[in-house]
């Protein structure tokens, strides 16, 4: 674990110069550029809070921000795994030739993603703005969720770009996973719309507390509880721990593979 | 043994490979093996203990003919690969003009592509920023620096590649048939960025096909064959041996 501090802050400037990369050529050549970033969340909230707030009409309040307070954080985590899922194969050729750090291709792929979600906090704060909607002063507690997201994927992404190099359906299993994960997730629906019976099913889910965190900061503007704060905690430093392990593992063969 | 002189040093090296045949790449693959109970890995060794030591500021050709292990030994230097057996030392910072331009993104404009590859290389981005305008004038790109390098003819890609590889400024050069980059006249002054490596007493290991760059280069020439190391001399001796090899049109043994 110590070596990944390290490595991440010896290799910072190539990290950041793959960062940037990955979010230049994203967005290059399209008309709007970086303006995606912020039109992509807001447009799909749109979508979905037309559909389940005035079509379904879950009786949730201010449901725009209910549903963005965690389906942002969501989203940050299913694009950062679809990309980096790619990032050891899609280097492959790079890495046959050139002697270069292998972790520094998961680490700017969840970097660029992260960038694209500070983003799109901003249609957020904007709707949370218009709709007039109290700003908690909870939102001081988002950098905890935060770092617990980004750690969390980050050990995801570890874990499956490794497995990726050496059976290529990773690539396709982790879009099913993903859509599973999500409407497991209570993203769109509340928790209280299903069965008390059913809840310790949810509460399987490792994401569940870190996005929980972002909700009732943003939405509910309540504080997690101490228990929920520790678990959001070891879920995101065991993902870590249990990706980089594996990545460590098996990184010195990528290059007979890819 | 270890002597200090020596920036190279390997030792009874082996590297084997999985011979691709029939490799499971997809689950289905997999399950299909399980079931048939039958199992494709198939090693060959692309290197059999093979040593040699080579001294700090010698210039060493690789030759032999296709596959023969020229390139798997370049990139055991590079340390792209972990040799299955043998120990290998390298000592001081090593370069590859291993097939140039491999961390070229193509949507990024040469500018851009400087600064990634530099970093890739092992530069920080401050040694990159410092070198930059010798890059680009060296690479005679002119206005083409801020296009992206999707635009550029492959003389002008080979040359930004060749620019910024040799402006690392390593203790360890390494060049894989490159040497054909752009015209007579970059050729040239590649040549001349060599020999400047020469002078600054480097260490050079370069495969070629062309013995008159390897005579015009070196002093001393490894030649190789199916994988193991057949001679070991100066460089027109090796060559002519070589050549005899050619010349009795002896097929490269088969390998295992």
């Amino acid at each position: 674990m110590g070596e990944l501090f390290r490595d991440t802050y010896r290799y910072r400037e190539l990290i950041w110069a793959l960062a940037q990369k990955e979010l230049r050529v994203r967005y290059k050549r399209s008309v709007l550029g970086f303006l995606w970033a912020l039109l992509n969340p807001a447009l799909m909230m749109l979508v979905l809070t037309l559909v389940f707030g005035t079509l379904m009409r879950f009786s949730i309040d201010h449901y725009a921000v209910f549903l963005l307070s965690m389906l942002l954080p969501w989203t940050f985590f299913s694009q950062c795994l679809a990309y980096s899922v790619e990032s050891i194969v899609g280097n492959g050729e790079l890495l046959k030739k050139v002697k270069v750090a292998r972790l520094v291709f998961p680490i700017a792929s969840v970097v660029s993603n992260i960038i694209n979600f500070l983003l799109s906090l901003v249609p957020l704060m904007l709707l949370i703005v218009l709709m007039r909607f109290p700003l908690h002063w909870t939102w001081f507690y988002l950098p905890v969720p935060m770092l617990g997201l980004f750690l969390f994927t980050l050990g995801a992404s570890f874990l499956f770009a490794t497995i990726n190099v050496f059976y290529r359906d990773v690539s396709h299993i982790v879009q099913i996973i993903l859509q599973a994960w999500f409407y497991f997730s209570p993203i769109i629906y509340s928790l209280d719309f299903v069965p008390a019976k059913y809840h310790w099913l949810f509460r399987l889910n490792p994401l569940l507390y870190v996005l929980n965190g972002f909700r009732l900061s943003i939405y509910y503007g309540i504080m997690p509880s101490l228990p929920s704060i520790g678990l959001t905690m070891v879920c995101s430093l065991v993902s870590l721990l249990v990706g980089y392990t594996v990545f460590r593992r098996y990184e010195k063969l990528f290059v007979y593979y890819v | 043994m270890l002597c200090d002189s020596h920036t190279i040093e390997f030792q009874n090296v082996v590297q084997r490979f999985r011979r691709i045949r029939e490799r499971p790449d997809t689950l289905r693959e997999i399950f299909a093996k399980i079931v048939r109970h039958k199992r494709q890995l198939q090693m060959f060794e692309a290197v059999k203990q093979v040593s040699f030591v080579i001294s700090k500021g010698e210039t060493v050709g690789l030759i032999g003919r296709n596959g023969s292990g020229k390139s798997t030994i370049l990139k055991i230097v590079a340390g792209v690969y972990t040799p299955s057996e043998g120990e290998v030392k390298v000592e001081g910072t090593v370069a590859p003009l291993i097939e140039l331009g491999a961390g070229f993104h193509h949507e990024l404009t040469g500018r851009e592509n400087i600064l990634l590859n530099g970093l890739l290389l092992g530069l920080t981005k401050r040694e990159v920023q410092e070198r930059e305008e010798s890059i680009i004038e060296f690479a005679e790109l002119g206005d083409f620096i801020d296009s992206p390098v999707k635009q550029y003819s492959s003389g002008m890609y080979m040359r930004l590649a060749f620019s910024v590889a040799t402006a690392v400024d390593p203790d360890i050069l390494i060049i894989d048939e490159i040497l054909g980059v752009g015209d007579t006249g970059f050729q040239a002054k590649c040549f001349d960025r060599i020999e400047g490596f020469q002078r600054a007493g480097k260490t050079i290991l370069f495969v070629a096909h062309s013995m008159d760059v390897v005579r015009k280069l070196c002093d001393r020439a490894l030649l190789l064959r199916a994988g193991r190391l057949v001679e070991d001399g100066p460089t027109d001796m090796v060559i002519s041996r070589y050549e005899e090899i050619l010349g009795h049109r002896m097929p490269e043994p088969a390998q295992k």
